[in-house]
Parts: structure tokens; C-alpha cells; sequence
């Protein structure tokens, strides 16, 4: 909840009768801050990260170790590695270095997230309203952020086509896809997709599902559209291989082309992945036999604050489920939520993820992963791996980036202590090799108070009226 | 399993609001009313540690703590080898008790309607049976200052312990403040959700507005109350007789420099005591707020700078009001999102970047008991004080850290909350055939 006062309500009245106005303070809250602008300094070809303890997230702890990074990617990790002379060289010494966190649902850089008026917008992309000025991801950069799954809203059952993106602050917007991520698509059950949490605007109809039961008749209503659709392009695409052994044969007509269906088409062929915004265990149980039923698999359950209760299930379908570490109780769906749902699923077997949902919690994911270690006793390094190897599984880039292993992107992030210890921070975080954050060159607080002690403002000392 | 102890039975109360002065009511015969932790790091979170202690709790009370510290016989022992007692946490700002679940509006007691509402006494709508209050203490938080939000007077701040039987018995302090939100210019900044930081200007001049009925309602209560016997009762400005006689302070929830800075000035003007609380601007004016010595409750640092600040502006703001010599809590602003327990983890942020660890410790211990006026009672180990206490196996900063057992009032908590209950029922479900 922001902790913005509410000034909409009516005064209270007769308060003021008879009162000499005081003069309220100057509105001085738009002070002079220097806009935020850091240099990216260019790629080396040749980096050499030594000395540092490396958590590799895929094959444990390496103590004293070095990571030899060539053309953005991870050439050699160990220990005793020489580096090449020519090596652009990253002190670790008392540095940790893990992969570069992924965080599997985020809206940072998104200029809108929800196009409300259909139960279906499969055909919106978020590709089409990215940011690269969000303040959002240079925060969550210098949180240890390297990717981030930039999805839809949850105002409609299926949402549109999400973005994967890298966070390459200060380049242009084009540079945050992350080129070789599979496509995706945002779909949501429940409390928000009813729109019964929301003020209900007058004389507005409502919008077609408002109720769970609802909300699977219409996927399966899409799909069957989708598959009636797709019958109708091979028949077409059978036709034209017929027509060329046939020249008497009339040119057969395309059907009509539809980007709706086109992306609900891809889903059925298992091109494009599904990350299903979901909390109740029924609602997921329902999306799982749907999903069943059409031949295709959900790729991610997004939220899943219910998922402890069937996490077999979950197991079984073979989908991933990325949660909060322990938000509850914020909606009725959320009330069931235990900080124990992400070791628990782990512990059957769900590939799980800690997700932000949040620019806040996005910046500092390595404390919300560490509560998987505190509620229901994950391993460190399943910890770890919650916020980097398993949301890359489930984003379909895990041959990519997620852990330091060689031949992956080097997707990096440097941590002047121990990621989960509490004094912990972000020294320097990494994008294919290039350093996208380095907090000695930051524009931190320190600095800034520097700068001001230096140009010093008028008034600063005083309390007074002004 | 972290949570190996469940004990039978229900939570028990030590005492009442005027815990001081009153022996507890009897307990329930099976729960024992005294106990020694022994062989443990101790604490006292006032003076250095104490390796291989004692820690005796009888009668609601910290009768003894310390290295040379006998066990007394016939007492429940628990074997501190391995582990460390700390104070219990104090959270100096959520709605604990006021709300349930975020999206059902029968459950909100947050809220009043009006700009103006001095007379809303907090502790009567704090619900004794609020599934988050088991759910924050089973991570040592003990007591909260509990309050109301909206408008620009919300009414009394309670100081609860986070067990009891009523509102009363919950509360060492019901009226420990009254809650002040000094009118704002623009928005940015806070929580953050999805868009978190992207709030709507509210416009320089409805702010000016509003500065101007908030002084004149103040003028208005001051002099009501400056009246010997006023003809027709207000009981509005009755409640805010306390504050403007300076017996007890004022917290005022602000953000921005500017907020502050008007703060200050009415402070002056009606010769109010002040708490800011949230303040993530406060580093700006910290030399000023350490030299008139008014104490920051800060956070929740779970939130993000507003507009162009540093991207570590929030985290670091503690750490650079604590070196001016400011004294600092935190709070959680937990309004039913169930962050409260996370409070330790609010001072470990700001321990990255610049908050020396042990003032960090003392900002959710010592320091908010001194500033809400209980330091004889809550925020330290110490022989005499409320046995408001907790047990881990490592430092309460680190997630990692298991908490082991919570005591409140001398009674041991517990684990049996809705988290517990629901991890231990799926946990045990068949595989499915």
C-alpha cells in the first residue's frame, strides 16, 4: 500500500470559520536533482573476473575462482584459470558472484500493461510499448537484474504476448529484447480477471467472464476457435502443394488472416509459452486440464500462491511455477498464501521461481530468495536458483543465461558479500560481459550529498516557515 | 521443518494495559510461568554481548540475565547452546489488527471518513484475533505501533504486544501518540506495485489548501482546550488536548524535504513534540532534525525513491541520519500485506548501504522503546523489563536466521498460525493416484 495520503475525501466542515489564513510553507519538493545519466563504457572483448567466491547456480560453489568471459560469453570458469594478457580484469577478491538474476514476472519498462476492453487480446504485445528510459530497470540493474519477463496485466484471461528483455541501460529501446527467447503469452484466472476487485464504473456493461467457470468456457471456446483455424490454413497450405502437382486445379483462397488467433495458433504448436497469472488450486487445476486436453503445456504458472496444495500436479504437467516469497493476504485468493509455497513445491518437484511483480521487490530478489532457505528449508542453491536458472527454464532461455557455465551469456552479478547475507549489496552487475552497473560510478547518495556539500542550497539548515 | 515447536493450548496473557503496575491474571494451569534459557548468547542489545548466559523469565518479567546467572529450581529450562536471545522487535508502524485481507472491504478498519479525526481511538478496533498477528510475532516481532491512515489526522497511535486476549490487554501504551499526515505536493515515491513510483501530482495549490485547515483546525483545538470549562464538549479536539500540551508526541507521516520542512514549522508554532515516520527525504535536513533531536521512524525501505533520487536513496537515507546523530526506528507500513514480520529485513537493507549493524539492531529494539516512552519496560534484555523476547540461531537481520522460540510477556508463543497449520496439512497430502 503507498503511503499517500488521500486528500479526496470532503473537509470537515465550520473548522475554519473566522481563522486567519496562515501562510503555508513554499512547495520546495521540486528541487534541482541532477538527471539521472551513467556511462555504459564499451564491451571488452576479453573480461576476467578473479579471485571471487562464484556461485554457479548449476554446479555449486567455487571458492577463489575466475570467470574468463570472450565476446560476451562465458569462456572458462574455475579455479587457477590464467588470464590472458589483454583481459580487461574485475577484482573479486571478498566478492560473490552469482548469474545475473532473471526475474520471471515483471512490468517495469512497460508503457501499459492491460487492453482491458476484450477477454481475449492475445494479438497486444508488450514489444510494442517497451521503455528503454524506465527508471525501473536501471533500479533493478543495480539490484543484480540481467532479465527480466516483462508480461501483460491480469485485467483479461488471455493478455497478449509478453517481452523477455535484457536490461542494456542506455541503449535504445531496440537492444532490450533478448534475442533467442522463445515467444510467450500472458493469461490470468481469477479475482482480476472477474473485475470484482475494482470500482465498476456506471452504466458500464460487465465484461464477459465473471466467473471462474466462466473463464474456462472461454479458453476453451479460443482454442477451439484456434484449432478450427489452424485446420483451415493446412487445409489451404494442402490445396497450394496439390495445386502445383495440378496446374487445372483453381488457385486456392487464403483464409482470412487473424493476429489473434495466428498467436493462439502458436500456443497449440508449442511455439509460444504460456505464463498463467493463477492463485487458487482449483483455477490451476482447471488450466492444467484445459491445457491437457488441447496438447499443449503451461510453460509457467505466475503467482501460484496455491500451488503448495497441488504441486504434484504441477509437477507432473511439467510447468514451472513462479511465486512471491511471502506476500499473503493482500486479496481472498492471496489469503491461503504460505511462505513455504516455494520449498514445498520444490520439494515435489516443481521447477519454482521467485518472481517481483514490483520494481520494489525486483531490486533486491536475492533477499526474497533467501526466505525459500528460512520457510521450509531449500538448499542454498535451490534459493539461488529460484531467481536465475529455473525462471530462465521457464522462459525458455536456459541454454542462454541462468547459470556461469561455459558457453552462456555472460550475465553476471557481483555482490560485495554473500548474496542472502543482510549487509550484502550490488557492486557491479554484467550483461553479455558488459558492465551495465558499477556502484562506484553510480549516482548513489553518497555522491549526491557529496555534490551538495560542495554546491551548497540556500535554506537547507533552517526548519522555518518560508 | 523449521518449526519444530507446537505446544498445546492457547496463546495466554501476562497482563493488562497497566502491565506496570499489576501482577498477572492466573495462567492456565498447564503453562508454565517460568523459565530459564541457559548457555546462550545474550543480546541485551544495551551493553555488550553476553556469551553463555542466562536468561530467567518468571512472572511476565526478565528477572535475571546474565553470564553468572543460576538456574532457579523446579523451573521450565530450554537449552540455549548454539543459540541467541534478543529482545523482541518493535514495528513503529503498521495497521496491525485494523485489517484482514486487502480486497475485502469488511475486514478495513483503516480508514475514517473526513480530514480530521483526532477523536478515532485505534485500540478499539484492533481485532485481538487478526490471523497476522501469530503469523508477524512467529518472526520475534513482539509489538507494533498500530494505526489508522487517511485524511490528514487519523486519530491515536496504540503501542500493542502481539498477544492477548483483548485490545486492552494488548496494548502497553493505547494511546502512545496521535497520527499526523502534513500535506503533500505531488506523489512518487513508496510501495511500489507494478507502476510503484509513478504517483499523480495532487498540485501546489490544494496542498497549500489543505496546510492552511490543518493550522486552523490546531488553532481551533488549542484554544478549546485552553478554555477552563468549555460550554459545549468537542471531543475531537479534546483528544488532541495530550499532543498540544507536548504529553505526548505527535507522528507525522511524511515523505518529501518539503513535508518535513512544514513539519518543523508547525512544530514550532504549537510547540508540538514530533516523530516523522517514512521521512525518505529526511537525509537532506539530517544535521537539522539530530540538533532539535527529533526522532525518524524510517521506511518500509521496501519502497522505491521518488522521481530522480539515487536508486539507493531509501536504503541509504537511515544510515546517513543515524552518522548526523539522529535517532532512528523503522517501520514496516504494513497495511494487511503481511510485511510486518519482514521488519528485520527493513533494517538489514539499510545495513547495505551505510547503517551500521548494531544501530540497525537497536533502530527495532531500544530505540523505538525509548522513543515511544517504555524503555523501562520493552526494547532490551535487562533484569526488571518485560520478558518480550526471542531466540534464534543467528542474527535476526539474516534471512536465513531460524527463529527458535518467542516469548511475549514470559509466555511462550506458540506456532500454530495459519501458516504453520496450512504447511503442515499439504505437506502431509497423499501423492495423487
Amino acid at each position: 500500500m503507498m503511503r499517500t495520503a488521500l486528500f479526496a475525501l470532503p473537509l470537515a466542515a465550520g473548522v475554519l470559520a473566522a481563522q486567519t489564513p496562515t501562510p503555508a510553507p513554499a512547495d520546495t519538493s521540486r528541487r534541482p536533482l541532477p538527471v539521472l545519466k551513467v556511462d555504459i563504457p564499451p564491451a571488452a572483448t576479453l573480461v576476467a573476473i578473479t579471485n571471487a567466491t562464484i556461485l554457479t547456480a548449476s554446479h555449486g560453489t567455487i571458492e577463489n575462482g575466475t570467470i574468463l568471459i570472450r565476446n560476451g560469453k562465458i569462456a572458462a570458469v574455475g579455479k587457477d584459470l590464467a588470464v590472458p594478457a589483454g583481459a580487461q580484469v574485475i577484482d573479486g577478491k571478498g566478492k560473490f558472484v552469482m548469474p545475473g538474476i532473471i526475474d520471471a514476472h515483471s512490468h517495469s519498462a512497460a508503457e501499459s500493461i492491460n487492453e482491458g476492453s476484450l477477454s481475449n487480446t492475445a494479438m497486444v504485445r508488450i514489444e510494442d510499448v517497451l521503455r528503454e528510459d524506465a527508471i525501473g530497470l536501471y533500479r533493478s540493474l543495480a539490484g543484480g537484474v540481467t532479465t527480466l519477463n516483462v508480461l501483460h496485466g491480469s485485467a483479461n484471461t488471455v493478455g497478449g504476448q509478453n517481452a523477455v528483455v535484457k536490461l542494456r541501460w542506455g541503449l535504445p529501446v531496440d537492444s532490450l529484447l533478448f534475442a533467442g527467447a522463445p515467444p510467450g503469452i500472458k493469461f490470468a484466472l481469477g479475482e482480476n480477471v472477474r473485475q470484482t476487485n475494482v470500482p465498476q464504473t456506471p452504466g458500464r456493461t460487465p465484461r464477459y467472464p465473471r466467473t471462474r467457470m466462466g473463464q474456462e468456457e472461454l479458453l476453451r471456446e479460443v482454442f477451439t476457435r484456434a484449432q478450427e483455424y489452424q485446420a483451415e490454413w493446412k487445409a489451404y497450405e494442402a490445396a497450394k502443394t496439390q495445386r502445383r502437382k495440378d496446374a487445372k486445379m483453381a488457385e486456392p483462397i487464403p483464409p482470412k488472416r487473424d493476429l489473434q488467433l495466428d498467436a493462439m495458433v502458436e500456443i497449440l504448436e508449442g511455439k509460444r509459452l504460456v505464463h498463467a497469472h493463477s492463485y487458487r488450486s482449483d483455477e490451476i487445476l482447471m488450466l492444467l486440464k484445459v491445457a491437457k486436453d488441447f496438447n499443449f503445456r503451461i510453460a509457467s504458472l505466475q503467482h501460484v500462491l496455491e500451488g503448495y496444495k497441488i504441486a504434484d500436479e504441477i509437477a507432473a504437467a511439467g510447468t514451472g511455477a513462479s511465486t512471491f516469497a511471502d506476500n499473503w493476504a493482500y486479496k481472498l485468493e492471496a489469503f491461503d498464501a504460505i511462505p513455504f509455497n516455494a520449498a514445498l513445491m520444490a520439494e515435489r518437484g516443481v521447477k519454482v521461481s521467485i518472481n517481483s511483480d514490483s520494481d520494489e521487490r525486483a531490486r533486491r530478489l536475492y533477499q526474497e530468495a533467501a526466505k525459500a532457505m528460512k520457510y521450509g528449508g531449500a538448499s542454498e542453491e535451490e534459493a539461488i536458483r529460484m531467481i536465475t536458472l529455473n525462471a530462465a527454464w521457464q522462459l525458455g532461455v536456459d541454454k542462454l543465461t541462468g547459470s556461469i557455465d561455459v558457453g552462456k551469456d555472460a550475465d553476471i552479478a557481483i555482490f560485495n558479500g554473500h548474496p542472502f547475507a543482510p549487509a550484502s549489496r550490488v557492486e557491479m552487475t554484467l550483461i553479455d560481459g558488459r558492465v551495465f552497473f558499477d556502484r562506484n560510478k553510480a549516482p548513489t547518495l553518497e555522491a549526491l550529498i557529496e555534490a551538495m556539500k560542495r554546491r551548497p542550497r540556500a535554506n537547507t539548515t533552517s526548519g522555518g516557515p518560508q | 521443518m523449521i518449526r519444530r515447536i507446537v505446544l498445546p493450548g492457547v496463546v495466554a496473557m501476562a497482563a493488562g494495559a497497566q502491565l506496570a503496575a499489576q501482577a498477572p491474571p492466573a495462567q492456565p494451569s498447564s503453562r508454565p510461568t517460568a523459565y530459564a534459557i541457559t548457555n546462550a548468547t545474550i543480546v541485551p542489545v544495551v551493553g555488550a554481548r553476553i556469551t553463555n548466559g542466562t536468561v530467567v523469565i518468571r512472572n511476565g518479567r526478565i528477572e535475571a540475565a546474565g553470564a553468572g546467572v543460576a538456574t532457579p529450581a523446579g523451573i521450565t529450562v530450554i537449552d540455549g547452546r548454539g543459540l541467541f536471545v534478543y529482545p523482541g522487535l518493535i514495528d513503529s508502524g503498521d495497521r496491525m489488527g485494523l485489517t484482514e485481507i486487502g480486497s475485502v472491504p469488511g475486514g478495513q478498519d483503516t480508514q475514517e471518513l473526513g480530514q480530521f479525526n483526532p477523536q478515532n481511538d485505534v485500540i478499539t478496533a484492533v481485532n485481538p484475533s487478526s490471523v497476522h498477528i501469530p503469523v508477524t510475532r512467529a518472526n520475534g516481532v513482539t509489538s507494533a505501533i498500530t494505526s489508522a491512515q487517511g485524511g490528514m489526522i487519523q486519530g491515536t497511535a496504540a503501542l500493542i504486544d502481539l498477544a492477548g486476549w483483548t485490545p486492552d490487554e494488548m496494548a502497553t501504551k493505547g494511546r502512545v501518540a496521535m497520527v499526523m499526515t502534513y500535506p503533500r505536493v505531488g506523489g512518487g515515491g513508496g510501495r511500489g506495485g507494478f507502476r510503484g513510483g509513478q504517483g499523480q501530482p495532487d498540485g501546489a495549490e490544494a496542498q497549500n489548501r489543505q496546510v492552511q485547515e490543518l493550522y486552523g483546525y490546531l488553532r481551533n483545538a488549542k484554544a478549546y482546550n485552553e478554555r477552563a470549562n468549555p460550554a459545549i464538549k468537542n471531543l475531537a479536539f479534546e483528544a488532541l488536548g495530550p499532543a498540544l500540551k507536548g504529553e505526548v508526541p505527535v507522528i507525522f507521516d511524511v515523505q518529501t524535504e518539503a513535508q518535513i520542512r512544514g513539519v518543523l514549522a508547525l512544530a514550532d508554532t504549537f510547540k508540538l513534540r514530533v516523530v516523522l515516520r517514512g521521512a525518505t527525504e529526511a537525509w537532506m535536513l539530517a544535521d537539522t532534525l539530530a540538533a532539535r533531536k527529533i526522532p525518524v521512524v524510517v521506511g518500509p525501505l521496501t519502497s522505491v525513491p521518488s522521481g530522480d533520487a539515487p536508486y539507493d536513496a531509501v536504503y541509504a537515507n537511515p544510515g546517513v541520519l543515524a552518522k548526523a546523530g539522529v535517532q532512528i526506528a523503522f517501520q514496516t507500513d504494513d497495511g494487511g500485506e503481511g510485511d510486518a514480520r519482514n521488519l528485520p529485513y527493513n533494517a538489514a537493507l539499510a545495513t547495505a548501504y551505510g547503517l551500521d549493524p548494531e544501530e540497525a539492531l537497536r533502530a527495532i529494539t531500544i530505540n523505538p522503546a525509548r522513543i515511544w516512552g517504555v524503555a523501562d519496560r520493552l526494547g532490551s534484555i535487562e533484569a526488571g523489563k518485560v520478558a518480550n523476547l526471542f531466540v534464534t540461531n543467528g542474527d535476526p537481520l539474516d534471512v536465513r536466521t531460524q527463529v527458535k522460540h518467542v516469548f511475549i510477556r514470559g509466555q511462550l508463543m506458540d506456532w500454530d498460525d495459519r501458516h504453520t497449520q496450512e504447511y503442515q496439512k499439504w505437506r502431509a497430502r497423499p501423492k495423487p493416484q
